[in-house]
């Protein structure tokens, strides 16, 4: 009776997957809900089957392309790895992962589980699976009305770290508030141990110590909150970090150093994807993998759908990059800094419950400084295209134009007379536009 | 002419954009020629309410707001004393919530700045949401966002307005309060640049105190109209 239930809930999750995708959907989510009423134990039943270890990633920004570099360097091993790419990340998108993974009669052949997971949401998983080890990219701020503030998101991940039993935490060093986690618990930490980017003003989280309230010090700082931080009433601090970058090279790339040991030399830009490499690089090496083309593998690595995401429109680069909250805003229009040709822009906001309905927050992105990156025209869309344009309005821009997102309009924006084209999108923007860039863009 | 803006805090409270009413305020100012002097005020300085006309309070985290609310105890008697002589107060979010006689978190009773004669429970629901309110003191509606826990009994102030989408303070049809040039509201983060009336009330306000009249040209509004009836049209429908 229980092997019946199993097949059946894997079937019916394996039939909607595919349905959904015929249908053109990309993530998955009532799959699994439907997968997990037919039998709640069918996570638990999958999970057990994976011979090796299970890997979360949990964190604001920076999930999903930690996930798949790790997924990455786990398949370039030749290991076989449940993986949830396109980063469907609340509990039954976990659960239609492993289900994707699994024959029909509900076994799965896996040596690794390298799983995307919301903050909100671990506290669930953990109930289905074992965690053995977590990897925290960062905790900002991020969708008020879905995840309240900052100090909430922490209760729920402790929830899950207290659930979870023996676990190592592979965190991010240079964030005063990711680092909380490691007190008292087994922890590896990765950082940045070098001084390289200009002062970005910015709403700056975690500005109080979580041990004792005081106020958090900087020798340097990168973004956001993170640095070579230091508590000015205690003793917490920026720990030992276990896996650092150094020897940065931002020109037009990516390179630098880990530990000292291992040069990477990367094509894909954003100062932020250090973090995102060293993450995943940290949880490989904890997971007691080696391998000697690390820089080769990485390099192959194709960042995910709107990660800074290159399409050529009428013969103009045209790149689309998911944004979500100031943190990552901040990052992709310091990414437009660090690109010196001239552009047309495109932000676009949406409000979905995915996105948050609240979008006041496009107040606390720093969008003066693209008055400072050669923008030569600039459009506003998403359903707040009013509000975004009134933003812009408030950041120097005179001329906003509120546009729909059609072929059309992508063409006429591509067509601009920047140099190159971004289009700085939130998550229900995100799909849409790609599949419109992938119908509009030139072929062979 | 000159307004003096004393934004209260920002290095505590700066939850949710709050820095767009300030822009607000600056930029309608400016555009008529009026000079406009930010002063943002940490937690430990002492404010200057003689030079000020327009004192901002935005909304911060609980452990943030506590330590807000305490200062604002230790000054009180001068802020009542600016607020009672007709003195210019937003405050949004937590802000209102710390000028009332006191507010309740999950855990514990938080004695308030005592400038507003109201209280302010805690319920574990929270109200969170686009909301819609009809305001007699501007005539037309306030659009904005409501993220809170607390449940607001204003007395006998006059409230804001009347809820046409949304909850409203204590969710009983009623937002925010009115008491002399005081303004108090849930509605958070950056509430003015899309409610340019409101704006220019407390402008106006401001600048009748200082200079006895206000007469304020009318500026190019289209985005900020154009966003305010999105908001309307879009929730109001609903």
């Amino acid at each position: 009776m229980k092997k019946l239930r199993i097949i059946l809930a894997t079937l019916a999750g394996k039939l909607l997957i595919f349905a959904g995708r015929v249908a053109g959907k990309k993530g998955s989510y009532t799959p699994g809900v439907i997968a997990m009423k037919i039998y709640p134990d069918i996570l638990k039943h999958l999970s057990r089957q994976v011979r090796e270890e299970i890997v979360f990633v949990c964190g604001t920004n920076g999930k999903t392309t930690t996930n798949n570099l790790l997924c990455s360097l786990l398949e370039a091993s030749g290991k076989k790895v449940v993986c949830n790419k396109v980063g469907a990340n609340m509990l039954a998108g976990v659960a239609c992962s492993f289900i994707e993974s699994a024959s029909v009669f509900g076994n799965l052949d896996a040596d690794y589980a390298s799983i995307e997971c919301d903050e909100a949401s671990l506290r669930h998983a953990v109930k289905h699976m074992r965690a053995d080890k977590v990897v925290i990219t960062n905790l900002f701020r991020d969708q008020l009305d879905r995840y309240g503030e900052i100090e909430d998101t922490i209760g729920l991940l402790n929830e899950a770290f207290d659930k979870v039993g023996d676990t190592t935490l592979i965190l991010n060093g240079d964030d005063p508030m990711s680092a909380t986690f490691g007190i008292g618990r087994n922890a590896v930490y990765y950082g940045i141990n070098e001084n390289c980017s200009e002062d970005v003003k910015e709403t700056n989280e975690g500005r109080f110590c979580t041990v004792c309230g005081a106020d958090i010090k900087y020798n340097y700082y990168h973004y956001s909150q993170l640095g070579d931080w230091y508590c000015s009433g205690c003793d917490f601090k920026r720990p030992y970090i276990d896996y650092s970058a150094d020897n940065i090279d931002l020109d037009g790339k990516l390179a630098f150093d880990i530990n000292g040991e291992v040069r990477l030399d990367l094509n894909y830009r954003g100062f932020y994807n250090i973090y995102n490499v060293l993450a995943a690089y940290a949880a490989y090496d904890m997971l007691g993998l080696k391998s000697d083309n690390i820089n080769k593998v990485l390099g192959a690595y194709k960042p995910q759908i709107g990660r800074m995401e290159p399409f050529m429109v009428g013969g103009k680069l045209t790149v689309l990059n998911l944004a979500k909250n100031p943190a990552g805003f901040n990052q992709a229009i310091a990414t437009l800094a660090a690109d010196k040709r001239t552009k047309d822009v495109l932000i676009a906001i949406n409000d979905c419950p995915s996105d948050g309905m609240d979008i006041s927050w496009l107040w606390d992105v720093d969008f003066e400084k693209l008055g400072e990156v050669g923008v030569k025209s600039i459009y506003a869309s998403g359903e707040r295209k009013h509000d975004t344009a009134l933003r812009l309005k408030y950041a120097g821009f005179e001329n906003v134009e509120t546009v729909d997102i059609t072929a059309d309009t992508l063409r006429r924006i591509a067509g601009g007379n920047g140099e190159v084209c971004y289009l700085l999108v939130n998550y229900t923007v995100l799909f849409a536009t790609q599949n419109i860039l992938k119908t509009i863009s030139d072929k062979g | 002419m000159k307004i003096t803006i004393a934004h209260l805090y920002p290095d505590m409270l700066n939850l949710y954009g709050d820095s767009g009413n300030i822009a607000t305020l600056k930029h309608r100012l400016v555009s008529r020629g009026i000079d406009a002097e930010i002063k943002t005020y940490v937690i430990e300085d002492d404010i200057d309410f003689e030079n000020t006309d327009i004192v901002f309070i935005g909304g911060g985290g609980e452990r943030e707001q506590l330590t807000v609310c305490n200062r604002l105890k230790e000054i009180s008697s001068d802020l009542k004393a600016y607020a009672e002589n007709g003195g210019v107060i937003l405050a949004v979010c937590g802000g209102f919530e710390v000028l009332g006689k006191y507010y309740k978190t999950a855990s514990a009773t938080v004695e308030g700045a005592g400038v507003l004669d109201i209280t302010t429970d805690y319920c574990d629901k929270k109200f969170v949401g686009n909301a819609v309110i009809e305001s007699d003191l501007i005539g037309t509606t306030i659009v904005g966002f409501e993220n809170h826990s607390g449940r607001v009994d204003i007395g006998t102030h006059t409230p804001l307005g009347k809820v046409l989408c949304g909850f409203g303070h204590n969710g009983k049809g009623a937002e925010g309060v009115v008491y002399k040039n005081v303004i108090a509201t849930y509605l958070h983060g950056p509430l003015l640049p899309k409610n340019p009336v409101l704006a220019d009330y407390i402008l106006s306000k401001a600048i009748e105190k200082r200079y006895g009249t206000a007469d304020l040209a009318p500026i190019d509004d289209t985005l900020e109209i154009a966003a305010h009836d999105y908001a309307v049209g879009r929730f109001l429908s609903k």
